[in-house]
């Protein structure tokens, strides 16, 4: 991994297009600005954890719960 | 061509019924080659069943039939990943979870898998809008549907859009 040192207001370049600097720091939290393409997907690399947790359970559902669901939503009589 | 499956046994399937991932899904970077199921005696989910790893299925719901005001909104990247012009020639899917409760069970709008039809290539894109939750909960939504429209089905539309192959059409006889 490239780790670079960098002081509050100065900014990082990632290609021609991409610009990260740092806004403010307080304490243990650093919030950072950044500049990019519309098309350019920024999320907290939470999200991605998230998502893989949801594929992994997702993942081991039996066919029996899923016929359990459309039992539940049969309407009834 | 034929593929184990943990859930429906032997599966025989084209090799046009084949959906790559070429990236993977999240978690599952390894698995690449997917093919998406229709179980007749299933009367709502579609299931995401992989070519290579036996008891990796995932099943999946088309959001319309929860969230009518859902919109996928690609990115040039996932377009170009996906071997798409635009939004058109895709179909868009949710991966479900369904726990203990099946009344908590979930969909996932934040990441959905969307397949280029034409071309058999799938992605899940992870999208840009932080509004669409990653475990939104939709057991009351399609309950409300059936209560409202008894009669209108609310299974899975994947067969009638020829991504899915249906099992029972596959599925050898069995002597005796």
């Amino acid at each position: 991994m490239l780790v670079l040192t960098r002081k509050l207001g100065e900014s990082i370049a990632i290609d021609d297009h991409i610009k990260i600097r740092v806004v403010q720091i307080k304490g243990k939290q650093v919030r950072l600005g950044i500049e990019a393409p519309k098309d350019t997907k920024i999320h907290r690399e939470e999200v991605y954890l998230a998502i893989q947790n949801q594929n992994q359970e997702s993942a081991s559902t039996s066919s029996d719960s899923t016929k359990a669901v459309a039992k539940l939503l049969k309407p009834q009589g | 061509m034929q593929i184990q499956t943990s859930r429906f046994g032997s599966v025989s399937i084209e090799s046009d019924d084949v959906l790559t991932f070429p990236e993977g899904l999240l978690g599952f970077n390894e698995l690449r080659q997917f093919v998406l199921l229709d179980d007749p005696t299933d009367e709502i989910f579609a299931w995401l069943q992989s070519c290579e790893e036996p008891n990796i299925a995932f099943p999946l719901l088309e959001p319309e039939l929860f969230a009518p005001n859902y919109s996928v909104h690609l990115t040039k990247h996932d377009l170009e990943a996906l071997n798409l012009d635009s939004n058109r020639g895709s179909r868009s899917f949710a991966i479900i979870t369904i726990p203990q409760d099946p009344t908590q069970m979930t969909a996932n709008l934040k990441a959905p898998i969307v397949i280029n039809v034409a071309k058999r290539v799938a992605r899940q894109c992870v999208l840009q809008d932080n509004q669409l939750a990653i475990r939104e909960p939709i057991f009351t939504r399609l309950q409300q549907r059936v209560v409202q429209n008894p009669k209108s089905s609310i299974k899975s539309q994947a067969l009638d859009w020829g991504v899915a192959v249906p099992l029972n059409k596959h599925t050898p006889e069995v002597e005796g």
